[in-house]
Parts: structure tokens; sequence; C-alpha cells
């Protein structure tokens, strides 16, 4: 269950403001729907003073002149189907505004995760960063649509009624002023009670269904410690706490809502009645006019309604956007690059002193060095959490660093424009993610200037072309749920045949021989030759079989460099390596 | 309407408040029927110059008092039937919960938790809608939509009534073609939501991929155009969806203007007067919503319906592990006895266990060591009546384990399994999991056997300190010694480390199998391990592979065999010794 942030008044405002911020690139659009709005009001205003005057001016004098009346009554159709065609299209474009406005707050939102740092999916579960640019967003459209619209229609409607019942009659419509503050003040009231009394439920629920969601997770710890009944009372518990709050929130409905609205419409009616009865006493009275205000006075009360049935929508939507610019204000952002001109022209690659920690207190790398000559291939082993991936990700600026330095060409890493890393470094992940679409789409990902030909020579190039094209539908074949209909071999094939479409001057492999299944391993290892050729290679390697032909074997242990030599050498001097060697060959007799 | 019928019996247990309920609200329909019919009667007055103040006093005070009294029904009907109708959701979730906590692995392995959350969450509310709103507006629609037709041809003109009522049909048509059509193209937009939400998803999970050939521009791209498709399927449906309100009022015009013409006729003919016209148009407006009311009330009881369909299947799924008749209600003490010849998980052709004997003395420890899948767990699970239904039998003392109560058979055991599971509670909560009246001192015993004290007490707020995600976050290492504190807890009879000390370094598990031994004294213990450390002390070791065992004796007797034991345990020191930077 997702943390509901606690909103004070004022953060309220900011956010809503933030919000409202977003209307401005539609300004125009949003005028013309409003003048169409306005439009609709108008007709809305007229229809009734029409009828007044049929009653006025000919019904109660039994006055019937043809044209006037065929006038009057042409007018009175021209005014309700237009405003039917005008209200159809002034409804559209604000639906259409507000889902604009979504869309530009989901890119928005996207770009921003795209440009954020790997540090903060660390700590962000993708689960939460996913519900801030889908479901977040789409509960502020249900505002935008639901409530802003309903609103801004709402306030129309109420000045449209007012000038209309100034103009039949100044006294009446001052008396009918006395309205508002009253309406207002329910409003009021309904919004103070309904934070504190919708917020308590929202939260209930969400612990009812936390505590159903664990319960069903750890039912068998709860069956083999016997605690079923302990669970079932404390569930029954909060269902009920969560039902009290369900009979205390319909209590607050049922006396702030419809009911209350209603029992102002049938005050307003008397004050209606009463003006009416009173002045007819001394004056006479048009019955029209009468007419006139009691269906005003029911318009105006259909939008209110309205808009205080959807108040909750509101409130929740205050939530979601706070936690969307939450996001939007990150600023855990990807490394900063100097922009300049530097070229990878050999690609030599090295470590100075590098010196790293992913949480500023322990230091995974400490005082790192090496070189990694052009064309040579530089082996990094050691055991889990040795330091070996995090060389990786420095090197490909997953992550800043502050202490030491990286080289590529004499450059530092930091000085080469994002552009070109990306192409001249070919990047191999230990899990060879497939995205949905083809093998065809997920060899040249978003590159359309790579053709048909290129994607096949760099599959064949890594010997994937065998397994391709023993598929059903070869390179055009789907790839579903990241690929899981292929064995992790293959995956891995097409994700070399992508890393080489690129035709990168580095290659850097992060244990990709990890997870190979026996069939494809073959394949594996001689395409990796073949790709490391005339390549500088930066290789993790649990299988140290993969890696004996490196220039440099470098030995990690806690963040430290123990051991580095070639395979050769690294055997004769007996050490950490030579252990590896050992376990990994079975050879067990020697040692103990 | 199969639903109503189907949740009889809740309507019968509510039968006071429904009966009510439903009377009040065609008590509201009736007075709902004064105000038109008052305005009406005032307007006629003032026209002919006959009103007089206390007509007009007794006019107000009736207005007046009608809306007083709808406030006040108003009211108690929605306390009434939406009250009733989150009892019912109430009830409903209470018996889930309940049928839930009898369920076995079994069935827990067949249906996700998300799946089982649907049911509670988004199934149980529509099934509370249909019990409060589905209700209101079959009632309130009948009711409001005859009454109003009734006061307008009985106390009006039947003749201009039937008139007016020309166009309605239509609007119940349109609305409820428009009704479907929005379901269509709402449909389509739910999915180009999905498509954009698994896009993200995906894009989220490969970021690092994206950033190493640095797509992102592309990637963004791919999601605008993405969300583009998202507002085309959206405006498809506002284009439905905004016919609604200019449809109607298209329609109650028409019916409108018809009753000012034909209206305008009758009063010339002096069949009514115009007070009756403006009544009668204020009854128009009051006809617009059971009109609308009869629409939604098919949406939500066909939802109604499907939903409570869904919920009766699930608490219709019988409990698979019972405790038979006369099941034994005596400690659970003794030697064990496990003769498995076979057992295969449901639905699996495979074996999981062949040919599994062996007997383990009160008092002694056992090990089991093999690969991942070699059938360790699986044994576990049988011992704790997680399943059933295997070729062979196991017996408990003197009783096969199944003739006991279930509940006295898990009171023997303390299970420590291996994907050790932490409740979102307070550390001492879940030490003390099965037993929440422990004293504090008990708990700080068992959680100094799992050498687990030391840790807790630094964390901030010591025991009381939240595990989980709004809590503290625990290391692997120790929430297995939590786990063990917790079974420890229990003092079982025979205690089952499945795979527990994985996570923990060699030293700390060393000091937890010794303060084990020392307080363990004529209990029996079982261990699970990778790590043939954690075993080495075992009266007894049996080496399983592929469900069968295959190696069985003490770790002396197994290394002097050099079989398959001895070459785990020489790859494991080296390991060790990888593990350590190679300095032993």
């Amino acid at each position: 269950m997702e943390e509901q942030p606690k909103l004070t008044d004022k953060d309220q405002s900011i956010v809503l403001r933030r919000l409202i911020s977003y209307l401005k690139p539609h300004k125009k659009v949003i005028i013309f729907a409003l003048f169409l709005l306005g439009l609709t009001v108008l007709g809305d205003v007229i229809g009734p003073i029409l009828i007044k005057t049929f009653i006025d001016d000919y019904l109660t004098v039994r006055n019937f002149p043809q044209g006037p009346l065929i006038g009057l009554a042409s007018a009175y159709i021209f005014i309700q189907l237009s405003n039917v065609f005008i209200s159809y299209f002034q409804l559209l474009k604000f639906q259409e505004i507000a889902l604009k406005i979504i869309q530009q707050m989901r890119i928005d939102v996207f770009t921003k995760v795209q440009n954020l740092g790997m540090r903060y999916f660390d700590k962000t579960p993708a689960g939460s960063i996913v519900s801030r640019v889908t479901n977040d967003t789409e509960a502020i459209k249900d505002m935008f649509v639901s409530v802003l619209v309903g609103f801004i229609q709402s306030a129309f409607l109420v000045v449209g009624v007012y000038i209309a019942m100034f103009i039949l009659n100044v006294k009446l419509a001052l008396v009918t002023l006395l309205l508002l503050p009253i309406l207002f003040l329910i409003i009021r009231t309904y919004r103070r009670y309904s934070s504190v009394f919708y917020q308590d439920l929202r939260e209930r629920l969400s612990q009812l269904n936390a505590k159903l969601a664990e319960s069903l997770q750890g039912m068998s710890m709860i069956q083999a410690f016997r605690q079923e009944p302990r669970l079932k009372d404390e569930f029954n518990d909060i269902n009920e706490q969560h039902w009290e709050a369900g009979k205390r929130n319909i209590k607050m409905d049922s006396l702030l809502l419809r009911p209350a609205i209603d029992l102002v419409y049938a005050l307003a009616l008397i004050m209606l009645l009463s003006y009416f009865g009173i002045t007819s006493f001394n004056n006479t009275i048009e019955v029209g006019v009468i007419y006139a205000f009691v269906t005003y006075i029911d318009r105006f009360f259909e939008p209110i309604n309205q808009v205080m049935q959807r108040l909750s929508i509101f409130q929740q939507a205050i939530v979601a956007a706070s936690r969307v610019f939450k996001l939007l204000d990150e600023e855990e952002l990807v490394p900063a690059q100097a922009n300049t001109n530097a070229r990878i022209e050999a690609g030599k690659i090295e470590f100075n002193n590098v010196t790293f920690s992913y949480d500023g207190k322990t230091d995974v790398l400490k005082n790192i060095s090496f070189t990694a000559n052009p064309g040579e291939t530089v082996a990094l082993v050691g055991h889990t959490g040795s330091g070996k991936s995090s060389i990786i990700n420095l090197l490909m600026r997953f992550y800043e660093f502050e202490q030491g330095d990286i080289l590529i060409d004499g450059e530092s890493v930091k000085n080469f424009k994002v552009q070109e890393l990306r192409q001249k470094m070919g990047l191999v992940l230990q899990d060879p993610f497939l995205f949905f679409g083809d093998i065809e789409s997920n060899i040249r990902l978003h590159n359309q200037a790579m053709t048909d030909e290129e994607v096949r020579a760099s599959a064949e190039f890594v010997q994937a072309d065998a397994f391709i094209n023993q598929l059903p539908d070869g390179y055009k074949q789907k790839v579903t749920e990241r690929g899981s209909t292929f064995s992790s071999g293959q995956r891995q094939l097409v994700a070399f045949a992508r890393t080489m479409a690129t035709d990168p001057k580095i290659l850097v492999l992060d244990e990709a021989t990890a997870n190979i299944d026996t069939e494809t391993e073959v394949a594996i290892q001689s395409s990796l030759e073949k790709m490391r050729q005339g390549r500088t290679t930066i290789a993790i390697a649990h299988r140290l079989s993969t890696i004996q032909d490196a220039e440099l074997i470098l030995v990690l242990h806690q963040g430290e460099v123990v051991e580095r030599g070639n395979h050769q050498h690294l055997l004769a001097s007996k050490g950490l390596y030579h252990k590896m060697y050992l376990l990994q060959n079975g050879i067990v007799e020697e040692t103990v | 309407m199969k639903v109503f019928l189907d949740l009889g019996w809740f309507f019968k247990e509510r039968k006071k408040q429904y009966i009510v309920g439903i009377i009040m609200l065609m008590v509201v329909a009736f007075l709902q029927l004064l105000p038109p019919k008052i305005i009406g009667y005032v307007v006629d007055e003032i026209r002919l110059g006959t009103l007089t103040g206390g007509a007009l006093l007794k006019d107000l005070l009736l207005l007046a008092g009608a809306a007083i009294t709808m406030y006040i029904i108003r009211y108690y009907w929605r306390m009434m039937i939406f009250g009733s109708a989150i009892l019912l959701a109430r009830q409903l979730r209470a018996r889930l919960f309940e049928h839930f906590t009898r369920m076995s692995p079994r069935f827990y392995q067949k249906r996700r938790v998300g799946d089982l959350m649907a049911h509670a969450t988004n199934d149980l509310s529509a099934v509370q809608q249909t019990a409060g709103a589905g209700v209101l507006t079959l009632v309130d629609s009948l009711a409001t939509g005859s009454f109003v037709i009734a006061a307008m041809a009985i106390t009006i003109d039947w003749k201009l009534t039937l008139i007016a009522l020309i166009p309605m049909p239509i609007m119940a048509y349109l609305t409820n073609y428009y009704g479907k059509q929005l379901h269509n193209r709402f449909h389509f937009a739910q999915e180009a939501f999905s498509s954009l939400n698994d896009k993200t998803q995906e894009s989220i999970s490969g970021i690092k991929v994206i950033k190493t050939f640095g797509q992102e521009k592309e990637d963004i791209q791919d999601f605008i155009q993405l969300s583009d498709d998202v507002v085309e399927k959206n405006i498809h449906v506002a284009k439905v969806d905004s016919l609604f309100d200019p449809t109607i009022s298209a329609i109650v015009g028409v019916s409108f203007f018809l009753s000012i013409v034909f209206g305008a006729r009758f009063i010339i003919a002096g069949d009514m007067t115009v007070g009756d016209l403006i009544a009668f148009t204020a009854y128009l407006g009051l006809l617009v919503w059971p009109m609308l009311a009869f629409g939604w009330l098919f949406n939500i009881v066909e939802r109604g319906r499907a939903s409570y369909d869904r919920i009766r299947a699930l608490l219709a799924e019988p409990a698979d592990i019972d405790d038979a008749s006369h099941a034994l209600d005596v400690k659970a003490q003794g030697d064990l006895k496990v003769h498995i010849d076979e057992f295969k998980f449901p639905d699996d052709e495979r074996a999981a266990l062949k040919n599994v004997h062996f007997t383990l003395k009160r008092g002694e420890t056992l090990g089991i060591v093999g690969k991942t899948g070699s059938g360790k767990t699986a044994i576990l699970k049988l011992l704790l009546r997680e399943f059933e239904g295997y070729e062979g039998w196991i017996t408990y003392g003197d009783h096969s384990i199944n003739s006991y109560k279930k509940e006295r058979l898990r009171s023997a055991i303390g299970y420590v399994p291996q994907d050790h599971f932490l409740f979102s509670t307070t550390i001492a909560g879940n030490i003390a999991f099965a037993n929440t009246s422990a004293r504090l001192e008990e708990v700080y015993e068992a959680s100094r056997l799992a050498h687990i004290h030391e840790d807790i007490l630094n964390f901030t707020s010591e025991y009381d300190t939240i595990v989980g995600e709004r809590g503290v976050s625990l290391s692997g290492g120790q929430k297995q010694r939590i786990s063990i504190a917790r079974a420890l807890m229990m003092k079982p009879e025979l205690l089952i480390l499945d795979d527990s000390l994985s996570a923990v370094d060699a030293r700390t598990e060393e000091a937890i199998l010794e303060s084990l031994k020392a307080s363990r004294v004529d209990e029996t213990t079982i261990i699970t391990a990778h790590r043939l450390s954690a075993i080495q002390h075992a009266h007894q070791i049996i080496v399983l592979h592929e469900g069968t065992i295959v190696e069985k004796g003490s770790h002396e007797e197994l290394m002097i065999l050099q079989g398959r034991y001895y070459e785990m345990y020489q790859l494991q020191q080296l390991e060790a010794l990888v593990e350590m930077g190679g300095e032993a």
C-alpha cells in the first residue's frame, strides 16, 4: 500500500496552483471553450425569459398574434437546438484539454524518470515509479475532467443565472443573494469534515488491504504457528473500524450533501414564493416572472450538487499530484557530462586511484588503478560483493564518483558527451533484457537508420542467426513477457547482436555468461571471442575458463585489487585466483 | 436482477432496515410532488388576486414542513440502506478472511495473492454497490417515476401527460445506447492505458539497457506515441460521454416545448390553469432522474451479479486438509518415523520424493542435505501436513501424523521457513507471534538463543522497532535469526530449520547451533542446509538426490564413505576459503 502524504491547506494550495499552471499552454483553446460555455449558459438563461414573455404577454392576456408567436417559438427552438450542439462541443473541448494536459504531465514525468540516476532506481521500487507515471496522473485526469470543468460550469451558470435574475427583478435577485453564503458555508463545512473523515476512511481501507495482503502472503506462517484465530480477530477489528469510518462518511454525506442542498433549494422556493406572495397583495405580479425565477433556481442547484459529490475526487487528485510533483522535483539526476568534442578513437582505459561508495559510508571500491590498452582484455574476478560490478557502473557513468579518475584515451570519462560514450562503449548485461516487440526490433532498438542487412550481419557475427532462422517467424518472431519464451542463452545472443550492431570501440561484459544453459554455451563462448577482437574489453566473469586469455586479470576482494597478472602468472603465485580456479575445476584433492 | 435473490439472505437479515428504508424512499418520492403543486397553486392565486396572507403562510409552512421532513427522512434512509450495504461488505470480507485462513498451501499455489486481493476489494465493492445504490435506483426510479407520472396525469391533465411523455422513451433508448457505446470505447481506452502502463513498467525495468545504448530520447519518443494513443482512445470515449448531457437536455427540451404548446391550448380551452402548467413543467424536471437511474440500475446489477458469483465460488472452495472425525487431542511427541514411498506435488508429473525412509529418535538432530530441488523442503512440508496424498506413512510418537488434530501437531512443531516471512509489526510482536502474551523476558531469552538480541538492541526503538517498508530494513541474516527466535518462543518439541542459517556468517551459525544444542535437551531438531557446517554435528545426516536418499549416516561415517557428501564437503571448504579472501 502506498503511503498517504499528509498535506496541510497550504501544501494543497501550492499543489493546486502548480496543477493549474498546466493550463497555460492551452490558453487559446481554453478561452474558446469558455466562450462556448458562455454561449450555452446564455442559452440556458434566455430560454426561461422567452417562456416568461409567452406567459405574461400572450397566454395570460389571451392574445395570440400568429407572427410574434411563431417568432417566439422559433427563437426558443433555435436556442435550444444550438445549445445542444454548442454544449456538446464545449464538453468535448474541455475533456480534450484535460487529456492533453495529462498527456503532457505524463511525458514530463517519464522524461524526468529517464534523466534520473541509477541511485534513484536503487532506492525506489519500480512499481511506485510506474504508479507515478500512470495511476497518479490518471487520478489527476479525473479531477480535471469532472471537478475543475464542473466547477467552471457551475461558476458560469451561477453568474449567468444571477445576471438574468437581476434583469428580471433587482430586489428579488438581491434577496436570493442570501443563498450564496449559506451554500458557501455548507460547502466549507463539508470540505472541512470530509478532509478528515474521508481521509480516515481511505486510510482504514489501505490498512485493511495491507493486513489482508500481508496475511495472504504469510498464510503458511500463520497456519504453522496456529495464529488463525488471532489474525482473524485483528482483521475483524480493522474491518470493524473501517465499517465505523464508512458509517461516519455516510452520515456526513447524508447530512451535508444532497439532502442539505435540497433543503436550501426548498428555502429558496420559500423565499421566492413569500416575496411574490407578499408583493402581490399591493402590486400586480407577472406570473411569468415567477416561472422564470423558479426555473432559474432549479438550474442553479444542479451543478452545485454535482460539484459537491465530486469533492472527494479532488482530494485524491491533490494527493496524487503532490506525489507526481515530488518525483518531478527529484534531484538524483544522471551524472553530468562536460560538453566537449572529445572522441574515443583508440579505446585505452585507465583507472587512477578510484575510490567509490554508494551510500557515502562504506567504500565499495578502494584505490582502484589499472590500465587496459587498446585491443586488450582486462578481466575482473572476485566473489560477490567484491566490487566488480561497481567498476563497470563507474566506467559506464551510471553513478557519479568523486575520488580518482577514469580516463579513456587520456580524457576523463566526465568530459565525453553521453552520445559519444554510449556509441563507443557496448555493455552486455548479466540479465539480457529483451523488450516487447520482435527479435529484429530488439537488435535494432530505436535506431531506425540501421538496415535489415546490418541487423542480420550483427546476428550472424555473434552466431545468433542459427537459432533465429529456426524460429517460425525468424527475425520477426514476437518477443513477449521480456523474452521468457527464449532460453537465457538465446536471449544473451540477441543482446550480443544488439551490442555488436552499434560496433563499439570498447566492450564491457558484466558476467555475460553467468546464467547460460549448456546448449548455447559453446556458441556464446566463440561469439564472445569474436566480439572481443580488436576491441578493448572489460569483462566480469564467474567462470574463469572464459577469461584465461585476458591480458590482465584483476582479483578483487572487498573493493581492493588483491592480485593482478595474467592467468599463468596468477596460477603460479598460488593465491586466491589459484584457489578459485581449483574450486571451479572441482579439483579438490590438492587443496585441503 | 437475480443477484437480488442471491443476496436474499442478507436482505432477510436486515429486513427491518430495508423495509423501513424503502418505505422512506417512497415517502420522499411522494413528498417531492408537493413543491411543484404548491408553486402552481400560489401562482394561480396570485394571478386571480385571491391570495390571502393566511393562505400564503399555510402554503409556505407546508413547503417548509415537507422540506424538513424530506431532509430527515433522506438522512435516515441513507443510513438504513447504504449503512446496510457497507455492513454486507464487512460481513463478506470477514467471511473471506475466515475462509482464507482455512485454505491449504495447495490453494495458494493455484491462486495469486493479487487475484485474491481483487476479489476482496473490487468484487466486494461491486456487491456493496448492488445492495446500496442498486436497491436505491430500483426503488427510487420506480417510485419517483410512477408517482410523478401519476401526479401529472391525475392532478393536472392526463392528455398533456401523454403528450409530454412521448419523447421520454427516446431518451431512455439513447442513453442506454450511449452506455453500450461508452462501454466498448472505454474498453479500448483501458487497453491503451494498460499498454502505456506496460511500456512504463518495461522502461523502468530495462532502464540500464536504455542507458547503456543511450536510447533515452528514443524511448521517450516511443512513450509519447503510446500516450498519443491513450489520448485518442480517450477522446473517442469523450465523444460519446459528452453526448449524455446535451441529449438529455434536448429531449427534455422537446418534451417541455410540447407541454407549453399543448398546455397553452388546454389553458385557453379552460381545461387547466397557468399554475397547473408551471407545476407540470416542474414535474417534467423530476422525471429526468428516474429515467437515468433505470439505465444505471442495469449496470450496477450486472456488475454486482458477476462479482457476487466470483465471491461465492471462492467461498465454496473446500478446505482440502481437515482433521479426521475423531482426531487425537493429545500432545504430539516421541520418535519420528518417516516412510514415504512416493510423493508428487499436485499438478506435477514428477515424483518429488521417492523411497524416503528414516527414523529420528526423540532428542536427536537430523541433518538433511542436497541440492535445490532434491526434495529437502518436500519432506518438511509433509511433516507439517501442508500436503497430503503420498504413498507411505509418517508417524510421530505412536500415531500417524494424520490422526492428530492439526492444531495439536502444529503446536509441537517450531518451523523456520526458507523464505523468512516477517509481519509488519514490531520485532517483539514478530518474535512473540505464536504467544502474544509472552513476558518480555521470554522474548529476550529466545532472541539470545537465536543470537539476534544484540542486533535488536542496536535498533532505534529496540524491540519496538517496526519491521518492513515503513520501519527498519533488516538484512537477510537478521530476518533469519528473528524467524528462529520466533520458532524458539514456542519451545517446540520438534524444531525445523529449513535452510534457515544460509544468510548468517559462519561464526554466528556456530554460536546458534551451540546454544540450540545446550538449550534443547530431549527435544528433536531437523535442519536442512546447503552449507554442511550447519548439519555437521547432527546425530544423523541424510543426503538427498532427486527425491531419494543416496547416503545416510553421521558426518564421520559419510566422510569415510567418500561419496557425494564428502565431495560437497571438500568443495565447500574451498569456497569458504575464497569467500574469506583466500586467507584462512
